[in-house]
C-alpha cells in the first residue's frame, strides 16, 4: 500500500539567495498517480529529488507519519531504501551486470536474511514486465524499453510504497514508451503504490489521476485528469 | 611478554609478525565489508575500467617486485660471498690490507702481494695447533682462468673430495675447476700475469696436463686451475720447496731453505678456539698479518648494512609513491563512476556500502598488484642471481625470505588503510549533482 504525502511551506534553496522551488501546500492521498509537468528548468526534478530526501530544504515533507526533512542523512537514506523506488530518464543500470542482478541491486546492501526474498521479488517483477526469460542477459544488449523495465523492476523490488520517476519515457521511441506507460500504471495501481512521475510526455501524464504544473519553481496548476 | 616472544621459534615469530602487519588491513576490511556483499559491483566496476585497472595492477606489481627482488638479491649476495669464504678459516699473509688479501685469496682478484718467506711458513706449518697450512701461489693464468699453486690437501678440501679423474701426482699435472674449459687429458701452458698484461710465452717450455676436474663449489675457484705449488715455483725458475735430494716430492713438508715464498697461507686449526690463538699469534707488526676472511666480510656487510637500509628505504619510498599515484588514480576513477555512486545513494545504499564498494575496488587492485609483485620479485631475484653468478662466479641464490614477506605485508596494510581516503572523498560528493552529471 502506498504512502500519503503532505507538503507544507516547502522551500528548496539554490544558493546565493535563489529559490529553486517553493511549494506552500500539497496533499496527495496514498496510492495516487501524479504527473508533474512544466518547462525545462522549472523545478520539476528538484521537486522529485526533494521528495526523495536528496536535497536540503526548509518546511515540511511528510510521507505518511515520517517527517523527511527532520531525518539525518543516513536515516533519510534508510527511509529511501525502505519506502522509495526511483526511475531515471537514462535508466542508470550497471551495464556489466545481467538484468536479474540489476533488478536485485538493492539486495546487495540489505541484511543477509532479506537478500533471497528481495532477489525473488526482483525476479517476479522482471517476469511481470515480460523479461522473465532474459534475467541472465547482460543489460548492455537490451533495447531502451527493456532497460527501463529492468529499472522499474529494480525500483519495485523492495515493494516500496512510493515510486518516483524522472522522465521515464524520454529516452524511448513512441511504441516502447506506450508499452512502458501501460506496465508502469498497471503495476502501480495493482500494488497501490503512490507514483509521482515528472514527464513532458502527455501519453504518460494523461494516465495519471492528477497533473501538477510547475513553472519557475512554483506550482501553477493542479488538475485532475479524466483517467 | 618479550620473554614469550623470544621463546617462540623463528618461524612462529615470522608468521606472527606477518599477521600483525596485515592485521590493520584485515580489521579495516572486516569493518568496512561487514554485512554487505559489494563484490558484484566491485567486479562490475573493475570490468568497466579494466584497462586502467590492469595498468594500476602492473604498476604496483613492478614496483613491489623490484623492491622485493633487490632486497632478496642483496641477502643472496651476502650469503653467496660468505659461503665462498667458508673454506678459508684463517689466512696469514704479509701485513697490508686484509680486504685486498681476502679478495685475492678467496675471490681470486689479482693483486700484487709481498711474499712470506720459508721460515715464516715453516713456523706456521709446524705450529702445534695447525692441522692444515696451505700456501697459495697466485700470479699466473691460462685464458680467463687464474692458475693457483697450492697443496693437494687444500684442493681436495676445496672440492669436498669430489674430483673427477684423479689428484695430481707430479709437478706437471693440474686440476681444473668446474667451469674451466679444459678437459681431463688436455695440456696447457700458463701465462705470467693476468688478462691483457699476461705474458703468454714467459713459461713457454712448461706444459701441464689436466688430470682431474673438481666438482662445482659455487665460488670463483670454479674458474681456476689448481696445480702443485711446486709447479708454480718451477715454471718461474725458482727452487721447488724441497731440498735437491727430495726434488721429486710433491706437497708438504717444505724445506724452509728451499722455499721461495708464498703470498698467503690458508690455515686450519685443530680446534675452533685455536683459530683465535693463531690469529693473535701471527698478527705481528711488519712480519705477518692473520685474519678471518669471514670477519672481514662481516665488517664489509656492516658497512653495506647502511646501504641496505638506504635501499630498503628507497624501495619503501618508491612503493609509497606508487601507492600515492594509485590513490590519485582512484580519486580520478571515482569521478568517473560518480553517477553509479550517486545512483546507489539514491536507491538507498548506506554510506558504508558505497564506501565498501569504492574501498574494495582499490583493495582488489592493491592486493592483485602485491600478489603479482611477489611473483615479479621472485622472477627478478632469480634473473639477477643468474647475472651476478655469471659475472662473479659466486653462486648467488636469492629465494624470497621472510623480510620480503614482511615488507609486502606492511605495504599491503598501509595502502589498504590509505585507500580509505578516496572512498571517504567519494561519499562527500553531492548525490543530485552525481545523478545529473
Amino acid at each position: 500500500m502506498g504512502l500519503p504525502l503532505t507538503i507544507s511551506e516547502l522551500v528548496v534553496p539554490g544558493g546565493k539567495g535563489r529559490v529553486l522551488l517553493s511549494l506552500p501546500k500539497l496533499e496527495l492521498p496514498a496510492g495516487a498517480l501524479v504527473g508533474v509537468r512544466g518547462p525545462s528548468g522549472a523545478g520539476k526534478s528538484t521537486l522529485l529529488y526533494a521528495l526523495a530526501g536528496l536535497l536540503e530544504a526548509e518546511g515540511s515533507i511528510r510521507w505518511g507519519e515520517t517527517e523527511l526533512l527532520r531525518l539525518g542523512a543516513e536515516r533519510r537514506t534508510r527511509f529511501r531504501a525502505d519506502n522509495i523506488g526511483m526511475i531515471f530518464q537514462d535508466f542508470l543500470l550497471f551495464e556489466e551486470l545481467d538484468a536479474g542482478a540489476n533488478a536485485a541491486l538493492t539486495a546487495l546492501f540489505r541484511p543477509r536474511r532479506e537478500r533471497a526474498a528481495m532477489r525473488l521479488r526482483a525476479s517476479k517483477r522482471l517476469s511481470a514486465l515480460g523479461l522473465g526469460d532474459h534475467a541472465g542477459r547482460h543489460v548492455s544488449s537490451f533495447s531502451g524499453g527493456e532497460r527501463q523495465r529492468v529499472a522499474i523492476a529494480r525500483a519495485m523490488a523492495a515493494e516500496a510504497p512510493v515510486l518516483l520517476a524522472d522522465e521515464p519515457t524520454a529516452s524511448l521511441d513512441r511504441a516502447s514508451a506506450d508499452r512502458l506507460i501501460d506496465d508502469l500504471v498497471h503495476l502501480a495501481r495493482d500494488s497501490g503504490t503512490t507514483l509521482i512521475a515528472v514527464s513532458h510526455d502527455r501519453h504518460l501524464t494523461d494516465r495519471m489521476d492528477r497533473v501538477l504544473t510547475i513553472t519557475d519553481g512554483a506550482l501553477l496548476g493542479d488538475e485532475a485528469t479524466a483517467a | 611478554m618479550s620473554d614469550l616472544w623470544y621463546s617462540l621459534p623463528a618461524l612462529a615469530q615470522d608468521i606472527a609478525l606477518t599477521f600483525a602487519l596485515l592485521l590493520p588491513a584485515l580489521l579495516v576490511g572486516a569493518l568496512v565489508l561487514r554485512g554487505f556483499a559489494p563484490w558484484p559491483l566491485t567486479r562490475a566496476i573493475l570490468w568497466r575500467f579494466r584497462g586502467a585497472s590492469v595498468m594500476f595492477v602492473l604498476l604496483i606489481a613492478i614496483s613491489v617486485g623490484m623492491g622485493i627482488g633487490l632486497l632478496a638479491q642483496e641477502r643472496g649476495l651476502r650469503r653467496g660471498t660468505a659461503q665462498a669464504a667458508d673454506k678459508f678459516d684463517l689466512v696469514v699473509s704479509a701485513p697490508g690490507s686484509e680486504l685486498s688479501v681476502m679478495l685475492a685469496a678467496v675471490f681470486l682478484q689479482p693483486t700484487d702481494m709481498p711474499l712470506l718467506d720459508g721460515a715464516t711458513y715453516d713456523e706456521i706449518a709446524s705450529h702445534e695447533n695447525v692441522s692444515v697450512a696451505a700456501p697459495l701461489a697466485f700470479g699466473d693464468s691460462y685464458g680467463d682462468a687464474p692458475v693457483i699453486g697450492t697443496t693437494a690437501e687444500f684442493a681436495r678440501d676445496l672440492a669436498d673430495d669430489r674430483i673427477e679423474g684423479r689428484m695430481w701426482q707430479a709437478s706437471d699435472e693440474a686440476l681444473a675447476g668446474a667451469l674451466v674449459p679444459l678437459g681431463v687429458g688436455e695440456s696447457f701452458t700458463p701465462a705470467h700475469g693476468h688478462g691483457d698484461a699476461a705474458e703468454g710465452d714467459a713459461h713457454g717450455d712448461a706444459h701441464l696436463q689436466i688430470v682431474g676436474r673438481m666438482a662445482p663449489t659455487g665460488t670463483p675457484w670454479d674458474r681456476a686451475i689448481l696445480l702443485p705449488v711446486e709447479a708454480v715455483w718451477e715454471v718461474h725458475g725458482l727452487a721447488n720447496g724441497h731440498a735437491p735430494e727430495r726434488a721429486g716430492q710433491i706437497g708438504p713438508p717444505f724445506d724452509p731453505d728451499y722455499f721461495p715464498g708464498t703470498p698467503a697461507v690458508v690455515v686450519r686449526a685443530e680446534a675452533l678456539w685455536a683459530n683465535y690463538a693463531l690469529r693473535s699469534e701471527f698478527t705481528r707488526d711488519r712480519e705477518t698479518m692473520a685474519f678471518f676472511p669471514g670477519a672481514v666480510l662481516a665488517g664489509l656487510y656492516a658497512v653495506l648494512g647502511d646501504i641496505r637500509q638506504v635501499m630498503s628505504l628507497m624501495a619503501l619510498v618508491t612503493q609509497g609513491l606508487v601507492a600515492a599515484s594509485v590513490l590519485l588514480g582512484l580519486f580520478i576513477l571515482s569521478r568517473l563512476f560518480r553517477r553509479q555512486i550517486a545512483l546507489l545513494r539514491a536507491l538507498g545504499a548506506p554510506a558504508r556500502f558505497v564506501f565498501a564498494v569504492v574501498w574494495s575496488f582499490g583493495a582488489a587492485l592493491l592486493v592483485a598488484g602485491a600478489g603479482l609483485g611477489l611473483l615479479t620479485g621472485v622472477a627478478a631475484a632469480s634473473v639477477l642471481s643468474r647475472v651476478v653468478t655469471a659475472r662473479t662466479d659466486i653462486l648467488v641464490t636469492a629465494p624470497i625470505g621472510w623480510s620480503e614477506i614482511h615488507f609486502l605485508a606492511g605495504f599491503v596494510s598501509l595502502t589498504l588503510l590509505l585507500s580509505l581516503l578516496p572512498a571517504a572523498v567519494v561519499l562527500r560528493q553531492q548525490v543530485v549533482d552525481g545523478l545529473r552529471a
